[in-house]
């Protein structure tokens, strides 16, 4: 501990930057130099990179620790890198904007669970993806991957955060698209991809009205800035005939929220948000469990945390985002039951998981929130790696991506993969919520919550215009409805999550027909070579399914122990406190805005999550083993109307594509005929008339004999001498008609000589020609004068010119008021007899039209 | 300023004629390699110019330099030139400039 301080002193801990650049390195050497180093050294990078991040984790997590330890508050420990941006906030008040990094208790914790459950699934991607050829790019991106999500949790600033929260999103769009050969996994990747950038405009839309309102981005400045949020925003003007007796003003704290809940919504799949993460699962299965499963996805619960604060402050936002929170677990929940693909069933057990946690942090438990993304970090990422052991087994069957992962042809698989189906059953315990494990544990606890606690709002008025604003209270019935929404979600993911159980590992081996007659598909990805190929025959029975080696199973066992014990950290019932005390000081100010109902008690709640548990789970052994899926095929037959829109997940993703894609589809069809018939049709002939016409004229000057081109050249030599040549009689007259001075400098050349007939009477001043280039003389008003001048060059060639001169008379009609102020002599003259200087007006001379005296007569040329 | 018992305008001429040879021979021979002579005869014309008016000044020497530079530039032109007129003959089988017309529409 001594030497780690003084290796990295608390003031600036570099240990951050640290942790995030090394990820950065494993990223940059794997995907440009990948190729040529080889598995072997790709592998060594890509996970030494991972794992010494997570050392530096946890020792980033020691330091802060005992920080936390010694001062009983909340303590953030920053590493300030450098200025970044400079912007104007409130009042044009400069807001500058550094690239730091910190830590406090909630990033620590997150940094420690993105860390190791990276490097668990770094380690399973060692074998899991062995042969496929993209190895290199697959652990680039993986790296990247860690990376941005680090720079999310450790940015100490909103723009800090959003250049990870946008770079995780690019590397999940390039991890669904890895196999980019199929043309559903590229436009699954573009989906996710387009989906969160509408999340990601309300994201922009937030931080836009923070800086405008509280002028900082960063942690601290927000926090305590928070309250000039209070203030009433017009976002629709009064409109008269729509029957308008006021414009609408709303708060802008609300506005934050909502738009800061959109960015969630999209980067966590919800609702309405959430169709692209089931279509996430086309990636490799090590990324969707930890992409789409156990850490990127769980961003937005981060950030409903992080600015826990900011939400508080509108008890109408964070009403949104509990009930969302609670439709979306429903509603994924539902659609679970339907699916048969295993990646599709737990995938949609995230966005349903996902939907707990904004239930959480909704009423305001950020504690049970956040201990809920933790523990499903590691149950999740647990079944999912399982599938990708049990998908990895079925390949010794089949070679189709599909049928591999649907459990019709699967079953009874806990006599071929033992330990797999242990840590599957670990984690399926974790999920379905049985007493003890960690998913019990977090799980109650949001539910708890969600009933007795409530926003109250804050004590400060909304100022607005006329007045303050009414405030919006949490209604008294939304606690008992969240409750019984999130318990019907509990029932539902238990039954659907044992029904996958079940179908998976329990049950006769479905998958022994698919083998019969099968030829040697074309490897579409590399991961399946483990199966024995024999010779293809009637009688021939395959290679069974078999274990995984131990790079895979080892991160399924830690995972699945963690899954089982995780909870402990936080377990009420039986009184320990630990993660509440330890994130307790990072939510001190956002739960001065939450109310809990006074002591409840946790008997009736734990008897009806224990329920839930029991119900859901003996539902399904009831359905799908005592009466072998009987009942669920006589419902489906039932209705089939009913089954057909939950098996095509309520069609929304078809509402979706008659509506709003078929909006921009439309639009972009009115652009093609624009393009078409405008651009193309006269933009485009037009200008290639043009260009042909020029080169058919400039054509003809093309003969293509080099003497026509040299006599060219001799034509233009022989131009450029004759100008040399030739003297020239070009000046320049300053006039300052003011005063009467006038001065005609003529063009300087080599060589050049002068004369001048100042008087114009036809007499040189001087005999012989001088260096004398400019005349200066004197004019009264209303006089003209002529002057005479000749050049001669350096070929003794001569030229004469002339000009004629006219000062105009001094204006006294009062037109021109500037000439009235002009210093005559006589002014002059007086002023100097009373003793005083005249100073002539400083300023620019008048505007004066065009004389025709003062233009230049031809030589020759005889003035009238 | 004498030079060599001549005045610095005789030079002039002197230049002045063999850089007009040049030009002319340039304008009127269709032989390629009668024309790579021409333009050594107008760059020798501007050699002569420039070592003559360097004696006018003798203070500094860029005239002379500046005929180094042009006689090395004239060298690499030739080798060029020759090149080209060599790779012309094994394509047209001729070293007349007006056979090279294969741009033209």
């Amino acid at each position: 501990m001594e030497a780690l301080l003084s290796l990295f002193p608390k003031d600036d801990l570099t240990l951050l930057a640290f942790i995030v650049l090394l990820p950065l390195v494993g990223a940059v050497v794997n995907g440009i130099f990948g190729k040529r180093l080889g598995r072997e050294a790709v592998t060594l990078m890509g996970l030494t990179a991972i794992g010494g991040a997570f050392l530096l984790s946890v020792a980033a997590f020691l330091i802060l620790f005992e920080a936390q330890h010694e001062s009983e508050r909340a303590v953030r420990l920053v590493w300030h890198g450098w200025e970044w941006l400079k912007l104007s906030g409130p009042g044009g008040a400069p807001v500058t904007l550094t690239v730091a990094l910190s830590v406090d208790a909630l990033s620590g914790t997150m940094a420690l669970v993105v860390t190791g459950v990276g490097f668990l699934i770094h380690l399973y991607s060692w074998k899991y993806m062995e042969e496929d050829p993209g190895y290199h790019r697959f652990f680039a991106y993986l790296n990247l991957f860690i990376f941005s999500m680090l720079v999310l949790i450790l940015g100490d600033s909103l723009p800090v955060l959003f250049v990870g929260w946008e770079g995780v999103g690019l590397c999940s769009y390039l991890l669904i698209g890895f196999w980019f050969d199929g043309e559903a996994n590229a436009s699954a990747g573009k989906k996710a991809f387009i989906t969160n950038r509408i999340g990601d405009f309300g994201l922009l839309v937030a931080m836009g009205l923070m800086l405008r309102n509280v002028g900082a981005l960063d942690w601290n400045g927000l926090e305590q800035g928070r309250g000039n949020l209070m203030e009433g925003m017009q976002i629709i003007q009064q409109i008269g005939w729509l029957g308008m007796k006021s414009p609408v003003v709303v708060n802008t704290a609300t506005l934050v929220g909502l738009a800061l809940f959109l960015g969630c919504a999209g980067k966590s799949a919800q609702l309405p948000l959430y169709v692209w993460l089931p279509d996430a699962m086309a990636g490799p299965t090590p990324v969707s469990a930890l992409i789409h499963a156990a850490t990127m996805v769980t961003a937005g619960v981060y950030l409903v945390c992080r600015l826990s604060f900011v939400f508080v402050l509108s008890p109408a936002a964070m009403l949104v985002v509990a009930f969302v929170g609670a439709a979306t677990a429903l509603l994924a929940a539902s659609i679970a039951f339907a699916q048969n693909d295993i990646k599709k069933v737990l995938a949609y057990s995230t966005v349903s998981q996902l939907g707990y946690m904004f239930l959480g942090v909704g009423v305001g438990a950020f504690t049970a929130g956040f201990f809920h993304v933790i523990t499903h970090a590691f149950f999740k990422a647990c079944l999912f790696l399982g599938a990708g052991s049990v998908i990895h087994a079925m390949h010794a069957r089949i070679h189709d991506t599909d049928t591999s992962q649907d459990m019709r042809f699967m079953g009874g698989l806990r006599k071929y993969l033992p330990i797999t189906f242990l840590t599957f059953a670990a984690s399926w315990a974790a999920i379905v919520g049985f007493p003890g494990t960690s998913g019990f544990f977090s799980k109650d606890a949001i539910l708890l919550s969600a009933f007795s606690s409530s926003i109250v709002p804050p004590q400060t008025a909304v100022s607005a215009p006329g007045g303050p604003m009414d405030v919006f209270l949490w209604p008294t019935w939304a606690g008992s409805v969240l409750y019984a929404m999130g318990l019907a979600g509990a029932v539902m993911t238990a039954f659907y999550m044992t029904r996958l159980f079940i179908g998976i590992f329990f049950g006769e081996f479905r998958g022994w027909k698919i083998v019969k007659g099968w030829k040697e598909p074309e490897h579409a990805h590399g991961h399946d070579h483990h199966h024995a190929h024999e010779t293809p025959g009637p009688g021939m029975k395959g290679p069974s399914p078999h274990e995984s080696p131990w790079q895979m199973w080892v991160p399924l066992a830690i995972l699945g122990a963690l899954a089982l014990v995780a909870g402990l950290v936080n377990a009420h019932l039986i009184g320990i406190h630990l993660f509440d005390h330890w994130l307790e000081p990072v939510f001190a100010t956002a739960n001065q805005g939450v109310k809990t109902k006074g002591e409840l008690a946790e008997g009736p709640f734990l008897g009806a999550a224990v329920a839930a548990f029991a119900v859901g789970v003996g539902g399904a052994y009831w359905v799908y083993v005592t009466q072998k899926g009987a009942p669920a095929k006589a419902l489906a037959e039932g209705s089939p109307g009913l089954y057909a829109l939950v098996r095509d997940k309520w069609r929304i993703d078809e509402l979706y594509e008659e509506t709003f894609i078929g909006a921009v589809d439309s639009l972009a069809e009115i652009a093609v005929v624009f393009d078409k018939w405008v651009v193309d049709g006269i933009i485009a002939r037009v200008t290639a008339f043009v260009v042909s016409l020029g080169g058919t004229i400039l054509r003809a000057a093309q003969t293509g004999r080099v003497q026509a081109y040299a006599f060219t050249m001799v034509l233009g030599l022989g131009g450029i001498g004759w100008f040399f040549v030739a003297p020239h009689t070009d000046y320049r007259l300053r006039a300052d008609e003011r005063n009467g001075q006038y001065t005609v400098a003529l063009t300087p050349g080599a060589g050049y000589t002068y004369r001048w007939d100042e008087t114009g009477d036809g007499k040189w001043d001087d005999k012989e020609f001088g260096p004398k280039r400019e005349l200066k003389f004197a004019l009264d008003a209303d006089k003209s004068q002529k002057v005479r001048f000749q050049v001669r060059n350096g070929f003794g060639r001569v030229r004469t010119g002339e000009l004629l001169v006219h000062r105009p008379k001094v204006d006294k009609s009062g037109a021109d008021p500037s000439a009235m102020e002009a210093v005559t002599p006589e002014m002059r003259a007086a002023a100097s007899a009373a003793g005083l200087k005249v100073v002539a007006p400083n300023r620019p001379p008048p505007k004066i039209p065009p004389q025709p005296g003062l233009l230049p007569v031809p030589p020759g040329q005889v003035h009238p | 300023m004498q030079t060599l018992g001549l005045a610095v305008e005789h030079y002039v001429f002197l230049a002045g004629v063999i850089f007009t040879l040049g030009a002319i021979g340039f304008l009127v021979r269709r032989n390629v390699l009668v024309q790579l002579m021409c333009i050594e005869l107008m760059l020798n014309a501007v050699n002569i110019l420039l070592v003559a008016f360097n004696r006018v000044y003798p203070a500094n020497m860029v005239g002379q330099i500046f005929a180094f530079f042009i006689i090395a530039v004239a060298a690499a032109e030739a080798a060029v030139g020759l090149a080209i007129v060599l790779a012309f003959y094994r394509l047209k089988g001729t070293v007349m400039s007006d056979e090279g017309d294969s741009l033209k529409l």
